[in-house]
């Protein structure tokens, strides 16, 4: 069964961490990434850009408009995810207790319901 | 059947034997199943060319023995670098070979202890399910690292990487190549037969037309409880769970809808089940019966699944001997989804209202499970309770972690609210 981790954060967060620290953190993120990948339930582990960096794609007849996104005054944004093959919900949940910024912000679980056949393209159900 | 169909047969049905051969030399369910693996491989690129081999078995034999010699030597001198200790390679690889190649034509007996031993191995308590089901499809079904990956929709190295945690694992509880104690030998049975139906059932329940690859682990399902009868012809168990996948898959075509969604077994149309696998599977479950003196989870859900394929509609099914059968599964094997079968049972015989009292008492530990509201949404349509028959499937809809469930039941949900 698949899950999807998500983590969210803010520059405040980021830059209340003590720079020493921070190395700490990053190291610990690597170490569980490590341990996950060898234990063959992480399938991916993304972080995305700060959110100044987003913008919007709009189609507007038609034509594609682009803009920054509307996330730079929102409280907390999308910062990382890692996709999770597991074999069950407990199992994703103590995986999700071990991510290393746990103890800071709240990580969701998401039991991930479709995935597209690399393929056909064709919805499969992946339960 | 095409050349290479059968040559792959050939490969398949050879696999646990060859490795079964390797274990009993060498022990090291690593090396050898990596040898083993190579030794597939090797096949499956040089016999299409150069067609079958006289001696296929001898041939695989060979070439894996070549192979867990290179492993070994590579081993032990990676050992010596490492801590400068020497370790030999083992001198009965490099003499032997030839001696027991011998006994490569005459299978039999001792290949189908190997098999068993082997299935046991690989459904080691010490790993969890999914990883004994990756290990037994590739040391016992003879299905490549690629091929399991595919099937589970994961990369293929996280595949590598589960089924090479799993042997290290195995390695580090020190298992050995012997068949389970007397003592532990029903319940390490009794995994093998889950592992068997997990490879069955992860080919079943997706379904959608994409998905044929996962339709090939029904098939291997089967195959490996075929396997399995024929090592333990006497376990009423094992001929259980062959008829009901027999009779399960007996269904499928009728089972999944044009557009990927479920059809309940009210609304299938019965011309399109397959009649043979349900004869076979009717008439496996009926001997079995007739004769068993340890009746078992498999058995009964058999003989559920044969009153329905013997059955020309849902009105015509015999419901009380099904609900018959559910209070044995309920004693023999508790938990909250017998009850919920029995509860549609005991609605089919004493109507809605005593169906729904006998869901009421499971709310507690199954609210988070779409069955439990989608047989409530069922029932109280059922009784007439549309409007709350629509809410159940929306709760059920909402819990499946099945894509063609859930359309389906999203559809029951908006249907019964049309009504």
């Amino acid at each position: 069964m698949k899950y999807m981790l998500i983590i969210y954060g803010n520059q405040e967060l980021w830059s209340s961490i003590d720079p020493a620290d921070y190395a700490r953190e990053i190291a610990a993120f690597d170490a569980f990434n490590k341990k996950y990948y060898n234990s063959g339930e992480l399938l991916g582990a993304y972080g995305v850009a700060d959110a100044a960096a987003t913008k919007l794609v709009r189609l507007a007849d038609g034509q594609p408009a682009v803009t920054d996104g509307p996330y730079l005054e929102t409280k907390e944004y999308l910062a990382s995810w890692f996709l999770l093959d597991v074999e069950d919900e407990e199992r994703a949940l103590a995986i999700a207790a071990d991510v290393p910024s746990a103890k800071y912000r709240p990580v969701e679980v998401w039991p991930v319901l479709h995935e597209a056949s690399r393929e056909t393209g064709v919805d499969i159900g992946v339960a | 059947m095409t050349g290479n169909a059968a040559a792959e047969d050939l490969l398949r049905e050879f696999a646990p034997q060859v490795l079964g051969v390797l274990m009993r030399r060498y022990a090291g369910l690593d090396s050898c199943e990596d040898a083993v693996q190579e030794a597939l491989l090797a096949a499956a690129t040089q016999w299409p060319a150069t067609g079958l081999p006289d001696n296929p078995r001898a041939w695989l034999l060979t070439v894996a023995t070549r192979r867990l010699a290179d492993i070994l030597r590579s081993e032990s001198a990676r050992r010596e670098r490492e801590d400068a200790v020497h370790v030999a390679t083992p001198p009965a690889v490099l003499v032997g070979a030839d001696a027991w190649l011998a006994d490569a034509g005459t299978a039999g007996a001792r290949d189908s202890d190997d098999t068993l031993t082997l299935l046991f191995l690989c459904c080691h308590p010490v790993i969890t399910p999914s990883s004994q089901v990756a290990l037994t499809l590739r040391a016992v079904g003879g299905l490549t690292t690629a091929e399991i990956a595919r099937a589970f929709v994961v990369p293929e190295a996280t595949m590598a990487q589960r089924i090479s945690r799993a042997k290290q694992q195995i390695r580090a509880a020190g298992a050995r190549f012997t068949p389970p104690d007397a003592a532990d030998r029903d319940r390490r049975l009794r995994s093998v037969q889950q592992v068997l139906y997990l490879i069955f059932n992860e080919g079943y329940v997706a379904s959608a037309g994409a998905a044929l690859q996962r339709t090939d682990l029904s098939a291997e399902g089967i195959r490996l409880a075929r396997l399995l009868r024929r090592l333990l012809p006497d376990d009423a168990e094992s001929a259980g769970l062959l008829a009901l996948m027999l009779l399960t898959d007996a269904r499928r075509a009728a089972r999944v809808a044009p557009d990927g969604a479920l059809v309940p077994l009210v609304e299938q149309d019965r011309a399109r089940w397959d009649r043979a696998l349900a004869a076979e599977g009717a008439g496996l479950v009926a001997s079995t019966l007739a004769t068993t003196s340890a009746l078992g989870p498999y058995q009964l859900q058999a003989a559920i699944a044969a009153v329905h394929v013997e059955a020309a509609s849902v009105a015509d099914t015999d419901w009380a001997e099904i609900l018959a059968l559910y209070e044995l599964l309920a004693r023999v094997s508790p938990g909250p989804l017998v009850s919920l079968g029995k509860a549609v049972a005991v609605a089919m015989v004493h109507g809605p209202a005593a169906g729904l009292a006998a869901t009421d008492q499971l709310a507690d530990v199954l609210a988070w499970h779409h069955r439990f509201h989608a047989v409530r949404g069922h029932l109280l349509e059922m009784s007439g309770d549309t409007a709350s028959a629509a809410d159940a499937y929306r709760m059920a809809a909402r819990y499946a972690t099945n894509t063609a469930e859930k359309r389906y039941l999203d559809r029951q949900s908006r249907q019964v609210r049309g009504q």
